[in-house]
C-alpha cells in the first residue's frame, strides 16, 4: 500500500505541489508587492529610476505603483517627513488595507537624515516614530539597487527565505 | 546705515543718503552725504525719487541699492515696476543686537543687466510694514514667508496666514531668539 | 478644449471666489472644493492644491505649500560655509550642480577668490549636463501626467548615461557635492571627457526621435496648444523666470543677462517662443537641451589644463561683514543665494531665492476657468520641484 502511494506521489511530483496556504499566500504577496507612489523628496527620483528601464522593478513584480493607498501593499516612504505632512502620512498608512508593509527609504525616513540639528523645528526624525517600519534602506539617496535589495529583504521577511542570490563581493586584494 | 552689522547703531531716524556699501572703510566713517564717491559706480536709477546708489556688482551681486524709510517701500516698488523691474524676492534679517528687523526687497530686470535692492529697517518689537502686493502680486507669497520666519506684519496683505509652517504655527523660527 | 470657447467657461471666468454661505458663480451654480495632494502622482512632490470647482472647471486653485519644508535657511545659520554644501544639492535635487554653483559663487564673491579656469569650464560642463538630466526627468514626468508612460522610460534611460558620467567624477548620482569653495575637489579624467563626447553623439539623434514621436504627435499637440496662456506682464509681476518667461516671449536668461562663470565665452542661443502657452514652454525646454549640448561641446574643446582648486583658500572661511548675492540659471529658472555675513565662520543669514516659488505663485491667476486636466497640464509645464518652493 505504502509503495503504491509513494509511487503515486513521485509520479505526481513534477506536476503537483503541496504546501501550506499561508506559504502560498506569502509567496504570491512577495511576488507582487504593489507600492504606493509616495515619493516626497530626492529619494523619489531614485525610486522612479528603480522602476525605470535600467534597474527595472518589474522583474520583481513591484513595478505597479498605485496612487491610491487602498490598492497598495507596501508604502515606500521616500523622503523627509515634516510635521505638517505627518498627519497626511498617518492617514495614508491607515487607509492601506492589511496586510501592509512599510519600507523606510533613505536617511530622512530612517532618522530625519541630514536635516536634524539642535533646534530643528520641522522634521520628524524617522517615519518609525509614526508607525512600524519593516525595512530600512540607508543612503542619501540610496541607489536604485539598494531599493531593490530592500524589496528583496521584505520578500525574505514575507516568505522566510531569500529567493534571489546575494551579490558576491570580491575580497579586497 | 548700510548693510553691515554696526556695533553702535544710530539712535534716531535713518538718513536716506547713507554711505555707499562698496566704499573702503575710511570713507564710511564720514556720514557727509555730499562727499562724491572716489570710484564712479554707475547709477542708472538716479532719476528716481529714492536714494539709489551704485554698488560694486562684482563684489555684491547687485548694481544699485537704496535704504528707505518703511513708508517708502510701496512707492519704491511702484517706481521700479514702472521702470520694468520684476520682483526677485523679499526677505528679512533679524538684527537682534540692534533691536531692528531689516526687510530686503530684491528686484531684477527682465531685459537689462540691472539688479536693484531696496532695504528698510523696522523696530523688532513692533515689526509693521505695508505690503507691496498691490504693486507686485508676486509679493503675496514672499511676504507670507517672511511673516512665517520673522513675524513681520505686512499691513494690507490679503492673506497673512502661515505659508511654509503648519497652519496653526505661532512661532517664527528664523528670529535669533527662537528656541524650540 | 480651450478654456474660453464655451459659454459655460465664460460664465466661470467671470465668477469671483465665493464667500462661505453665498450663492457662488454668476450662473447660480454651486461650487465644491476638492483637494489635490499632498500625495498625488501629478504634483511632483508634496504640493497641496485646494481646487474650487464648478463641475470640471477650476474656479480657484490655491496652492498650499510647506509639506516638505526642511529648514534650509535655518540650517544655513547653524553650519559653516563648507558644511552647508550638502544642503545646496537637496534644495532642488534635479539640478543640484547649479544650486551648489550659486552658493560657492556667492562665497567666492565675498572672499574675492579667483577660481582656476579649468574648474570654471568643468563647472559649466557639469552644470549643463545636469540641466539636460533635469529636463529629461521633467519631460518624462510631464508626459506621464498627460497620460503617456513610454517617454518616461526613454528619458530615464538617457539620464542614466549622464548619471554614469557624473558618478565617475564625484561618486554621487543625484545629490552631488562636487564643487568646493575655490574650485572643485576632484579633476575630471579622460573617461569623463570621452564619455561626454560619446553621450553628445548618442543624445542628438534621440532628441530628433523625441521630436518625431512626441512633439509632432497630434494628441500631444491638442493637449498643449493654446493651453494655459501666461503673458510676459504676468511673468514680470510674479517674478517668474526660466522657461516660463522664455515661453512668453522674453529672452531672460541669467547666463546671458547677468553673465557668470565662463558662459560669455560660449556661443549658444536662448530659445524663446512668444506663443505663451504650455506648448511654448515645452519647446523652450526641448530646445534648451540641444543648446546645452552645444555648450558642452565647446567647453570640451576649449578645456584648459591646470589646477582645479584655487591656491589660497583660507582654512577658516569668514566673509567680511555685508551681504553678497550670486544668481545662476538653474533648470527651472533664476536661482539666487543671498548671504548676509557678520564676519563669523557661520553666515548670519542665508536666503535662497528659488525659481519654483515665483513660478507657482502665478498659478492661481493663470488657472482660473480652466478644465481640470488642462490645469494639470499647465502645472506640469511650469516644471515644479516642491522642495524648491518649501526649502
Amino acid at each position: 500500500m505504502e509503495t503504491k502511494n509513494d509511487q503515486l506521489l513521485s509520479d505526481c511530483a513534477p506536476y503537483v505541489r503541496f504546501a501550506k496556504l499561508d506559504e502560498l499566500l506569502s509567496l504570491s504577496r512577495a511576488n507582487s508587492l504593489w507600492p504606493l507612489t509616495f515619493g516626497l523628496a530626492c529619494c523619489a527620483i531614485e525610486m522612479m529610476a528603480a522602476g525605470a528601464a535600467r534597474f527595472d522593478l518589474a522583474r520583481f513584480g513591484a513595478e505597479v505603483f498605485r496612487p491610491s493607498p487602498r490598492q497598495a501593499d507596501v508604502m515606500i516612504v521616500a523622503g523627509t517627513i515634516n510635521k505638517k505632512m505627518a498627519e497626511a502620512v498617518k492617514t495614508l498608512y491607515d487607509q492601506m488595507p492589511e496586510p501592509k508593509w512599510v519600507i523606510a527609504m533613505g536617511n530622512c525616513a530612517i532618522s530625519g537624515g541630514p536635516f536634524v540639528f539642535p533646534g530643528q523645528y520641522a522634521v520628524i526624525e524617522g517615519v518609525d516614530k509614526l508607525f512600524p517600519v519593516d525595512v530600512f534602506i540607508p543612503g542619501c539617496p540610496p541607489r536604485p539597487e539598494a531599493l531593490i535589495e530592500g524589496i528583496l529583504k521584505l520578500e525574505e521577511k514575507l516568505t522566510g527565505k531569500r529567493r534571489w542570490p546575494v551579490a558576491k563581493t570580491e575580497p579586497a586584494k | 546705515m548700510g548693510t553691515e552689522n554696526q556695533p553702535n547703531p544710530p539712535a534716531t531716524g535713518q538718513t536716506p543718503n547713507a554711505p555707499v556699501a562698496g566704499l573702503p572703510a575710511s570713507q564710511k566713517a564720514e556720514a557727509a552725504p555730499a562727499v562724491p564717491a572716489p570710484v564712479a559706480l554707475p547709477n542708472p536709477l538716479a532719476h528716481l525719487p529714492h536714494p539709489f546708489q551704485g554698488v560694486d556688482y562684482l563684489l555684491k551681486g547687485y548694481h544699485v541699492e537704496a535704504t528707505v524709510e518703511p513708508d517708502q517701500v510701496v512707492a519704491a516698488a511702484g517706481h521700479l515696476s514702472e521702470e520694468g523691474f520684476a520682483l526677485d524676492t523679499i526677505t528679512g534679517v533679524d538684527w537682534l543686537a540692534q533691536g531692528q528687523m531689516e526687510v530686503v526687497y530684491d528686484y531684477f530686470h527682465p531685459t537689462r543687466n540691472l539688479r536693484a535692492v531696496v532695504r528698510t529697517r523696522i523696530p523688532r518689537d513692533n515689526p509693521l510694514i505695508t505690503t507691496i502686493s498691490t504693486v507686485f502680486p508676486g509679493a503675496n507669497w514672499h511676504e507670507r514667508e517672511t511673516h512665517d520666519f520673522f513675524g513681520i506684519q505686512f499691513q494690507g496683505h490679503p492673506n497673512l496666514t502661515p505659508f511654509l509652517l503648519p497652519e496653526d504655527a505661532t512661532y517664527h523660527p528664523l528670529r535669533k531668539d527662537f528656541t524650540t | 478644449m480651450i478654456a474660453g470657447e464655451s459659454k459655460l467657461a465664460a460664465e466661470v471666468l467671470g465668477a469671483r471666489a465665493p464667500q462661505v454661505g453665498e450663492v457662488p458663480s454668476a450662473s447660480g451654480r454651486e461650487t465644491f472644493v476638492i483637494n489635490l495632494g499632498p500625495q498625488h502622482p501629478a504634483t511632483h512632490g508634496v504640493l497641496r492644491v485646494k481646487l474650487e470647482m464648478d463641475g470640471e472647471y477650476v474656479v480657484r486653485a490655491e496652492p498650499v505649500c510647506g509639506y516638505i519644508h526642511r529648514m534650509h535657511e535655518k540650517m544655513g545659520e547653524n553650519r559653516t560655509y563648507a558644511q552647508f554644501l550638502p544642503n545646496t544639492s537637496r534644495i532642488d535635487y534635479l539640478s543640484a550642480m547649479t544650486y551648489t554653483h550659486a552658493f560657492v559663487g556667492a562665497v567666492e564673491r565675498g572672499l574675492k577668490l579667483q577660481v582656476p579656469p579649468r574648474a570654471e569650464y568643468i563647472r559649466v560642463i557639469t552644470s549643463e549636463l545636469n540641466r539636460i538630466s533635469s529636463h529629461l526627468v521633467w519631460w518624462g514626468a510631464f508626459l506621464l501626467d498627460l497620460g503617456g508612460f513610454t517617454p518616461l522610460l526613454y528619458a530615464f534611460d538617457d539620464r542614466e548615461l549622464i548619471l554614469d558620467l557624473l558618478e565617475g567624477i564625484c561618486g554621487a548620482r543625484l545629490t552631488y557635492c562636487y564643487y568646493r569653495i575655490g574650485g572643485l575637489y576632484n579633476d575630471v579624467d579622460d573617461t569623463f571627457i570621452e564619455g561626454t563626447r560619446a553621450f553628445i553623439a548618442h543624445f542628438r539623434p534621440r532628441l530628433k526621435m523625441y521630436r518625431q514621436l512626441v512633439t509632432e504627435n497630434v494628441i500631444f499637440r491638442k493637449r498643449l496648444l493654446g493651453i494655459g496662456p501666461i503673458s510676459a506682464e504676468m511673468c514680470r509681476r510674479y517674478g517668474a523666470t526660466g522657461p516660463v518667461i522664455r515661453g512668453s516671449g522674453v529672452a531672460y536668461d541669467v547666463r546671458r543677462l547677468e553673465p557668470y562663470s565662463v558662459y560669455p565665452q560660449f556661443d549658444f542661443e536662448i530659445p524663446t517662443f512668444s506663443e505663451s502657452d504650455s506648448m511654448a514652454r515645452y519647446l523652450v525646454r526641448m530646445e534648451e537641451m540641444a543648446q546645452s549640448l552645444r555648450i558642452i561641446e565647446q567647453a570640451l574643446d576649449k578645456l584648459p589644463a591646470g589646477p582645479v582648486m584655487a591656491e589660497k583658500v583660507p582654512r577658516v572661511l569668514k566673509l567680511p561683514a555685508g551681504d553678497y548675492c550670486y544668481a545662476v540659471e538653474a533648470a527651472r529658472g533664476r536661482f539666487m543665494v543671498r548671504l548676509v555675513s557678520d564676519n563669523k565662520e557661520i553666515p548670519y543669514r542665508v536666503k535662497l531665492r528659488t525659481p519654483c516659488l515665483s513660478n507657482l505663485s502665478l498659478y492661481e491667476e493663470a488657472s482660473r476657468g480652466m478644465l481640470l486636466p488642462d490645469a494639470l497640464a499647465l502645472m506640469g509645464s511650469l516644471d515644479l520641484v516642491i522642495p524648491d518652493i518649501d526649502r
